[in-house]
């Protein structure tokens, strides 16, 4: 990438007539004629975006209720009481489970599935198409229908294709998969990984196809196995590409709720009420704009402090490309 | 020789039990949806229905919205990500081609604007429309989904801009086109494979939003196919598991065959996007 922020950062003069020809001034310095590029979509987002962010943020200090209207008085209670609350906490663990393990296991299974269809590729076997398309399908399902499928899947009676399995298995093929506390956030996690996969596949397999093949080439000539070109070659040259996934899958965890309320709607009890679920539960059965407000500045700040990261690594790998 | 032998069957059996694990749940619940009634709750489950009862979906189709709720979510798609495109172009235009004070800032906040939570748009969007009289309005939701779509394309494109050559808007205007000209004339024609990507992405994420639709929209007759699915499955007292699968199987059908024949476009719009940066 040419136009990379961190040159037009060390340049803060910029450049006179005199430095360059004047057909390329005209277009590296616009002067006032590159706003009309850039307004419609800086308003739209100050307009949709900014605003709300402010607002909910605002809204937390507030005692109010979700029916509009009614008078409210600004408070810090909600945060006490956030602070107080054992479901609250509660809440917060299963989320810190729920992330890290559907995060690591999408990781580890995106990579290894990435490693597997860039390898078929590279020996020209046949099938990478299909096994590409059929991972990539189940990140293209609304979350919402994936926790149906699942349910469907986790049926508890005899018809249940998955107790069906276990029972094959050797297993009573009983199992409470969704009305166990312990079992239920297994169960979200398997859903979540399942659904969450193929997009950490998408971006290592890209990232595999910008290794050249000549430093396989050179690696394998100086002898090294197949396990060692993975640990000194393959992962190193990764790193950015993994860790930029891992963010933008953390963030994508802690915010997603739309499969869980389908597949167990957050219960049995609260077991399975994800932070992001817990926001729309307190919001919209509880009507507790105020405290719901706040912990979605709770859910917001982990966000920003994931988008700072984003930020950070996107643009050290601009000013590196 | 034998080593790799060895090699080649891993590399199909890894790929078997992938596509196995990926496949398998889509293709259960294809298959209860075409079982009977009994033959659902039969136990043990067979694999494949006795005889396929494709008058399942007829019945979904006719005692059930969600014919409705896909024609809502193709509408939705189609003018949230044709929206998204028109403000997506010009702003990708302006980052790739100028430089400019605020560069930095401009390109920080569309970054950061990818990854903030629908929840926390909905719910003061909420408020302000019940306060505006939008609740149950497509401009309001639109609106929102525009936004969310709108810097992830912004950045795509403005990645797939970078790799045009610059002499091309030279020429055209050094041949006297105006920028808008130029940019309508021959850099647009010029990227539409970009364009192509871009609009899959936006579609399939428009087709998957549900936070933000399920608080704004309160009417039945206008949810979307996500909101309408869970719909469905909270009126499971009346539903059916097999109506229940074969709703699920209409509401994921158009995105699967989209993502299938357009598999090559959407690989490259995502990892432009988000590995390039």
């Amino acid at each position: 990438m040419t136009t990379s922020l961190s040159a037009e950062a060390t340049s803060t003069r910029p450049p006179t007539r005199q430095d360059r020809p004047p057909g390329r001034d005209r277009f590296a310095h616009p002067g006032r004629a590159v706003w009309p590029w850039l307004l419609p979509l800086g308003l739209l987002l100050a307009l949709v975006l900014v605003y709300p962010v402010v607002e909910i943020v605002r809204l937390s200090f507030t005692d109010a209720s979700l029916v509009s209207g009614e008078p409210y008085r600004f408070t810090l209670d909600t945060y006490r009481s956030l602070a107080r609350g054992t479901d609250f906490q509660q809440t917060l663990g299963i989320t810190f489970v729920f992330v890290l393990f559907s995060t690591v296991f999408q990781l580890l299974i995106g990579f290894a599935a990435a490693l597997l269809v860039h390898g078929a590729e590279r020996r020209g076997l046949r099938g990478t198409v299909v096994t590409r398309a059929v991972v990539m399908a189940a990140w293209a399902i609304p979350g919402v229908v994936i926790g149906v499928i699942w349910g469907l899947l986790y049926q508890e009676t005899g018809s249940g294709i998955l107790n069906h399995g276990l029972s094959l298995l050797g297993f009573s093929g009983q199992a409470p998969f969704l009305s166990d506390p312990d079992l239920a956030l297994t169960s979200v996690i398997v859903a979540n990984v399942w659904r969450g996969t193929a997009f950490s596949m998408i971006l290592c397999y890209a990232g595999l196809k910008t290794i050249p093949d000549d430093v396989y080439e050179a690696a394998r000539i100086d002898g090294a196995r197949a396990h060692q070109i993975l640990g000194r070659i393959t992962v190193p040259l990764m790193l950015p590409i993994l860790t930029t996934t891992l963010v933008l899958v953390v963030v994508e965890t802690f915010n997603t709720f739309d499969m869980v309320l389908a597949l167990t709607g957050g219960g049995p009890g609260t077991a399975t009420q994800v932070l992001a679920l817990g926001v729309y539960d307190e919001l919209f059965n509880q009507l507790n704009l105020g405290r719901g407000a706040a912990m979605a500045v709770v859910l917001m700040a982990l966000n920003v402090v994931m988008i700072a990261l984003y930020l950070r690594l996107v643009e050290r790998q601009e000013g590196v490309a | 020789m034998r080593g790799d032998r060895i090699g080649r069957a891993g590399y199909h059996l890894g790929q078997a039990v992938l596509v196995i694990a990926f496949a398998f749940p889509l293709a259960w619940v294809l298959s209860l949806s075409l079982k009977t009634g009994p033959e659902t709750l039969q136990s043990p489950p067979s694999l494949l229905p006795e005889s396929p009862q494709w008058g399942n979906y007829a019945t979904v189709l006719e005692n059930t919205p969600i014919g409705r709720y896909l024609v809502n979510s193709l509408f939705l798609v189609a003018v949230s990500v044709t929206g998204a495109l028109l403000v997506a172009v010009p702003a990708a235009y302006g980052l790739s081609r100028f430089v400019f004070r605020g560069r930095r800032t401009y390109s920080r906040g569309v970054l950061a604007a990818q990854l903030v939570s629908p929840l926390i748009i909905a719910v003061p969007a909420y408020r302000l429309f019940v306060a505006l009289g939008l609740v149950d309005s497509y401009v309001g939701l639109v609106l929102i989904y525009i936004a969310m779509i709108a810097p992830f394309l912004t950045w795509f494109l403005k990645t797939y801009l970078d790799t045009v050559p610059r002499a091309l808007d030279e020429a055209a205007m050094i041949d006297g086109c105006s920028r808008l000209r130029t940019v309508v004339s021959v850099i647009l024609p010029t990227i539409r494979p970009g364009l192509a990507s871009a609009a899959i992405l936006g579609g399939v994420t428009t087709w998957s939003q549900f936070a933000v639709p399920f608080i704004l929209l309160d009417t039945r007759e206008l949810f979307p196919v996500s909101v309408g699915v869970v719909n469905l499955q909270q009126t499971a007292g009346e539903i059916t598991t097999q109506y229940l699968a074969a709703g699920s199987v209409l509401a994921v059908a158009p995105v699967i065959v989209l993502f299938v024949v357009f598999q090559r476009h959407i690989v490259g719009a995502l990892t432009a996007g988000a590995v390039k940066g």
